[in-house]
């Protein structure tokens, strides 16, 4: 015979009074009001700089490459002057942004082939059905299968400083910018005898889209094939049809100077990617980024609000508690 | 024709598997099941299938089923391992659980099956297992044994050819009830006499009420005409009963296996179901509507959100060739069903399985309570099923019987009534009982000399008028007896009431000794054995609510002694001092004492032959027999002679006011249903609390209703009740009323049979529905004057 047994085992049953229920409402004021302002202010310490350059107003200047085929050669281009106000103090990343494009479409999702990606010989030669309509083409297995790696996002962005008339590339740095499991486990090339991806890509075609198979994506070994990072990249899908994914990383060169100073900027575009047919847009986003993130003010207003209402709330009820909480005990008491 | 119904109807047992002479009517030999009990659902074979198929009768098994088979069948967004892993879990378990239970209804079935039976064969007792017994086999049975299977009770080693049993393992009656051998064959005593009996019975196809039997014998003596004897439930003796008080008993058999009305009881009793499942069940049909609306709406919304073809079809994501080929209607269907799918998690397929659980270590908490221990017998409460433990603190209505429930069943002669004089068997003295005091204390004025001949022969009346045995006592009360001489016998009756009537009259001078050979002896006042010869019994029954008996005096003198309630036996009362003993009556029943009248009538012998011949034909009737004796009793039983009327106490239980308080206070109603004049329940209701001091006391009475027409009543009372509940809920808004003043309803049968009555305009729905409304806002109702088929109705 136990306490179990008896159904006796010590249990907390809350009463809410006044006495527990006002503190409560005071601690949770003062804690979320100054943790939103801190998210807050941080968020707004952030530099973001976006331009849209789908082209479809008249007066961009990459209105002309609107309904230029994707597979023309050489590529349109076009440049988009800009001008950033703010200097961007720490480590610059530059995030191409598109909109109305659903990767989340059931259909879209699931046309993938993992193992094939993974370094997978058979399922380099045949890929699983779930990549239909893009699993073969004229009798060849693709390689890599599926719709998602078929649209991979494949205009260039370059971007120029402009010093009195003057054009000075800036640097960007396309490695690091994949997560370090997708780089290192969940994406492998082919093995087979020797390096050359050409020869382990033997028998396969490319993607119905691709301008070139998937060997000749980069000139490095350790970026080219299934393990480039742009492709790995877009292989991560989205959850929203208005996303944006990284593209490249700005370092900061020295601790004297701002990563990019303010002043006019030039961004030079390959225009590949056709997103007018389904009325997308397409963005070129530069970010700094803190500790929480990049920017998103969301989080701080949130808390300020339920930290304010709160601390209303404790207020008022203070207020009725003070002036109406003794009648109870008076009206108990008949003489 | 009517040889074939007659055939369906009824069969034909050769006792002791002997051809009856030829020339006797040619029957069609019957084929019998043998006695084996089968309690267990499955066989090994069938377990799997059988389980299955159980299981997905289920509302939740069968739902998860149907999902987990279209998650094979189309192109489903979630896998069909989600839901098929799960689900086979469920059914595992149960299957596991349930195929335990099983097993070990095998094993008990084995146990029973395999136990020996004594049985005749040749002359000669033979041993043999219970489930090789067939219909038509002569059974020995010995004292403190079960039956194997339902007999018909041929002799005992009691020389009067009766033996008791109790029932309790059937409906749960502890007490000892008498059964009588057949008349012709109770003399038989040793196996060799037994097998020497050629008989055949004729009776009915085995059903399921246990208190019914209708069936005929017919011996054969040497080359004669057979004798036909009607049987019927008072010569038959159930599977499941046990002998006792009685040393060993032959009988034959006549339902065996699944025949025996014990298992046609098993088997109609359906599985019961809480309302926690009920409700549950409600919920399923509601969360299922909402997913397949839902899973409609989405469908509805995915074509108009594709009706763009940039959306349906943008290039990154084109169709491939069998889906652009696909019906238009097939897929808005796979699509809907794909819905379904990915939804399904609305209903938990844990659900079951958690409830399942919870009752399960329910039963535990219940069986490990400690308050609930009793200490004088040890016992914890045990739980029986696990099915409704739930229910347990949902219940709203206790419908309870006054006598054995409330009270004690321990009844105490009081006193009695003749012709208006009172007379009390313990002289009361400064408040002192004196106990066995044989005097009579006369209240009343002394009887003249007619009045003391109406006296003995109400107390004969008594004596005679019941159906008490008296039990030959074990050597160890024998030292008792030499004591106490006067206390000899140890009487045993089915009622309570009339071991209290025979107790009582012994006081009074009168003793019962005992019955031998349908010859009932009496020791009178002084100490002379007189001897009547008992002619005819008619046995008590709730509907007529009396008995009677027909004795012939050693004078030669016939009598007919009825004795029952008072309603039933004031209306046929021809002469007698009727307002005297009536008022007196009530008297005693507002006490709260339980009264009886005796009545008599003195037969000639011309009268004698013609009522028995009349019962004669209504016992040997095969069908309706229970309604042509009722009609030949109605016959019978009139114009009576009042003699008087006998009260008995019935104490209350000891803790029956506490319990009623408490089980008042959890907000539960009480309705006490009892078959006692009004008065007397009433008064019983005021001694256990069960009406308080500030009940208001409602009145449904039949006085009251024919001042009254019933539609007034009815209105009147429900506006009262109605008014009060409007008052009472502004009341407690106000937070002045301290108590709730509640109500008690006292309806007796007269009224409402009234209300139950369908009427010819229909408007009979309406009343039962006022009736209803008057008694959901009581707190304690208290039917009186009921018969056990008004019981059952309300």
């Amino acid at each position: 015979n136990t306490a179990f047994k008896q159904q006796r085992l010590p249990a907390w049953q809350p009463i809410l009074t006044a006495g527990t229920v006002l503190p409560a409402f005071f601690i949770i004021g003062l804690i979320f009001i100054p943790i939103g302002i801190g998210i807050f202010v941080t968020s707004n310490n952030i530099r973001e700089y976006e331009i849209d350059y789908t082209g479809t107003e008249p007066s961009s200047p990459c209105n002309k490459c609107l309904n230029v085929s994707w597979d023309s050669t050489p590529p349109c281009t076009c440049t988009i002057n800009f001008t950033l106000e703010h200097s961007f103090e720490s480590n610059v990343f530059m995030y191409y942004g598109l909109s109305n494009f659903y990767q989340n479409h059931r259909r879209y999702v699931k046309s993938r082939d993992d193992s094939q990606l993974n370094g997978d010989n058979s399922s380099l030669l045949n890929p699983s059905k779930e990549c239909e309509p893009y699993r073969t083409n004229e009798d060849k297995p693709i390689a890599p299968c599926g719709a998602i790696a078929n649209s991979m996002f494949n205009d260039t962005l370059e971007l120029y400083r402009i010093d009195n008339d003057t054009r000075t590339p800036i640097p960007l740095i396309k490695k690091g910018i994949a997560w370090w499991t997708d780089k290192n486990v969940k994406f492998r090339n082919p093995t087979g005898d020797g390096n050359n991806l050409t020869a382990l890509f033997q028998g396969t075609t490319k993607p119905v889209n691709w301008p070139k198979p998937v060997y000749m994506l980069d000139s490095e070994p350790d970026n080219n094939g299934f393990i480039n990072e742009d492709f790995i990249v877009w292989m991560r899908t989205a959850a929203l049809p208005t996303f944006r994914k990284l593209y490249r990383l700005i370092e900061r060169k020295n601790s004297f100077q701002p990563t990019l100073q303010a002043g006019k900027y030039s961004l030079d575009i390959a225009y590949n990617y056709p997103v007018h047919s389904f009325d997308g847009r397409k963005r070129m986003i530069l970010s700094t980024i803190s500790w929480m993130g990049g920017k998103n003010p969301f989080l701080g207003i949130a808390y300020i609000t339920v930290g304010s209402i709160c601390f209303f709330l404790g207020v008022v009820l203070l207020f009725i508690h003070h002036k109406y909480g003794n009648r109870n005990t008076s009206a108990d008491i008949p003489n | 024709c009517a040889g074939e119904e007659n055939w369906v109807d009824s069969r034909t047992i050769y006792v002791g598997h002997r051809e009856p002479p030829p020339g006797a009517e040619a029957y069609i030999p019957q084929r019998f099941p043998d006695n084996r009990i089968v309690s267990a659902k499955y066989t090994f074979w069938n377990f799997i299938p059988k389980n299955l198929f159980e299981q997905f009768r289920r509302i939740a098994n069968f739902y998860f089923l149907i999902i987990f088979l279209v998650q094979l069948i189309i192109d489903t967004p979630t896998s069909p391992v989600t839901s098929g892993l799960p689900l086979l879990f469920v059914i595992t378990v149960t299957a596991i659980k349930q195929g335990y239970e099983d097993w070990l209804r095998h094993k008990a079935d084995n146990a029973i099956n395999q136990c020996p039976v004594h049985f005749i064969q040749h002359g000669k007792l033979v041993r043999k297992q219970s489930r090789k017994l067939r219909v038509g086999d002569i059974v020995m049975v010995k004292e403190d044994e079960t039956f194997p299977c339902d007999l018909i009770f041929l002799s005992s080693s009691r020389g009067d050819g009766t033996c008791f049993v109790t029932t309790a393992s059937l409906d749960g009656e502890s007490s000892h009830k008498t059964y009588y051998a057949v008349q012709d064959t109770k003399a038989f005593h040793n196996e060799q006499e037994i097998d020497a009996l050629h008989a055949t019975i004729e009776c009915e196809q085995p059903q399921p009420d246990l208190y019914k039997f209708v069936g005929r014998i017919n011996v054969y003596h040497d080359r004669n005409e057979p004798i036909a004897r009607p049987l019927g439930s008072e010569n038959l003796l159930l599977r499941g009963a046990t002998l006792k008080n009685t040393e060993k008993i032959f009988g034959v058999a006549i339902y065996t296996g699944m025949e025996t009305k014990m298992a046609l009881n098993y088997q109609s009793k359906s599985q019961k179901r809480s309302a926690v499942e009920k409700s549950m069940n409600v919920f399923l049909i509601v969360y299922l509507c909402i997913l397949v609306s839902k899973a409609l709406i989405n469908t509805v919304l995915k074509y108009a959100w594709q009706s763009v073809p940039f959306r349906d079809e943008p290039w990154y994501n084109q169709k491939t060739e069998p889906e652009k080929k696909r019906n238009l209607f097939l897929q808005a269907f796979t699509d809907f069903l794909a819905f379904m799918v990915l939804f399904n998690y609305i209903i938990p397929v844990s659900m079951y399985v958690t409830v399942e659980m919870q009752k399960f270590l329910g039963s535990y908490f219940i069986a490990w309570d400690e308050e609930m221990f009793d200490e004088s017998t040890g016992e914890g409460p045990l739980v029986n099923t696990s099915d409704l433990n739930e229910e347990l603190g949902q219940i709203e209505y206790i419908f309870t019987d006054k006598t054995g429930t409330l009270t004690e069943n321990n009844m105490e002669f009081v006193e009695c009534c003749i012709e208006g004089h009172v007379y009390v068997p313990h002289v009361v003295c400064n408040g002192q009982i004196l106990h066995d005091c044989t005097g009579i204390d006369m209240i009343d004025s002394s009887p003249g000399g007619s009045g003391k001949e109406r006296e003995e022969l109400f107390f004969r009346a008594i004596c005679l008028c019941h159906t008490v045995q008296v039990k030959d006592d074990d050597s160890i009360d024998g030292l008792k007896k030499n004591q106490v001489p006067r206390k000899s016998c140890i009487y045993i009756s089915s009622s309570p009431d009339e071991v209290a009537l025979v107790e009582g009259v012994q006081r009074l001078g009168y003793t019962y000794l005992r019955l031998k050979d349908n010859y009932m002896e009496i020791l009178n006042r002084e100490n002379n054995i007189e001897k009547f010869e008992l002619l005819e019994v008619f046995s008590f029954d709730s509907v007529r609510r009396r008995m009677s008996v027909i004795v012939k005096s050693s004078t030669g003198d016939i009598f007919l002694f009825c004795k029952g309630a008072d309603s039933s036996i004031f209306p046929r009362v021809k002469e007698g001092k009727i307002d005297q003993v009536r008022s007196r009556v009530e008297r005693n029943a507002v006490e709260g004492l339980r009264t009886l009248c005796v009545a008599y009538k003195k037969l000639t012998a011309e009268e004698y032959r013609n009522v028995q011949k009349l019962l004669q034909t209504a016992k040997l009737a095969l069908q309706d027999r229970d309604k042509k004796l009722a009609e030949v009793y109605e016959k019978i039983e009139r114009d009576f002679i009042l003699l008087g009327a006998t009260a008995v106490e019935d104490r209350l239980q000891e803790k029956a006011a506490d319990t009623i308080e408490a089980l008042q206070k959890a907000g539960i109603k009480v309705w006490v249903l009892t078959g006692d004049k009004m008065e007397t329940a009433a008064a019983t209701c005021y001694a256990c609390k069960l009406f308080r001091r500030n009940t208001q006391i409602l009145e449904l009475t039949t006085k009251k209703i024919e001042e009254q027409s019933l539609h007034d009543v009815l209105f009147d009372l429900n506006k009262t009740v109605i008014r009060q509940n409007g008052s009472l809920t502004r009341d407690t808004f106000s937070g002045l009323s301290t108590d709730t003043q509640d109500y008690g309803l006292i309806i007796d049968g007269a009224a409402l049979s009234l209300i139950m009555k369908p009427r010819h305009d229909g408007s009979s729905g309406n009343y039962r529905e006022i009736f209803l409304n008057i008694c959901r806002n009581c707190s304690a109702v208290l039917c009186c004057r009921m018969a056990p088929l008004q019981k059952a109705q309300v």
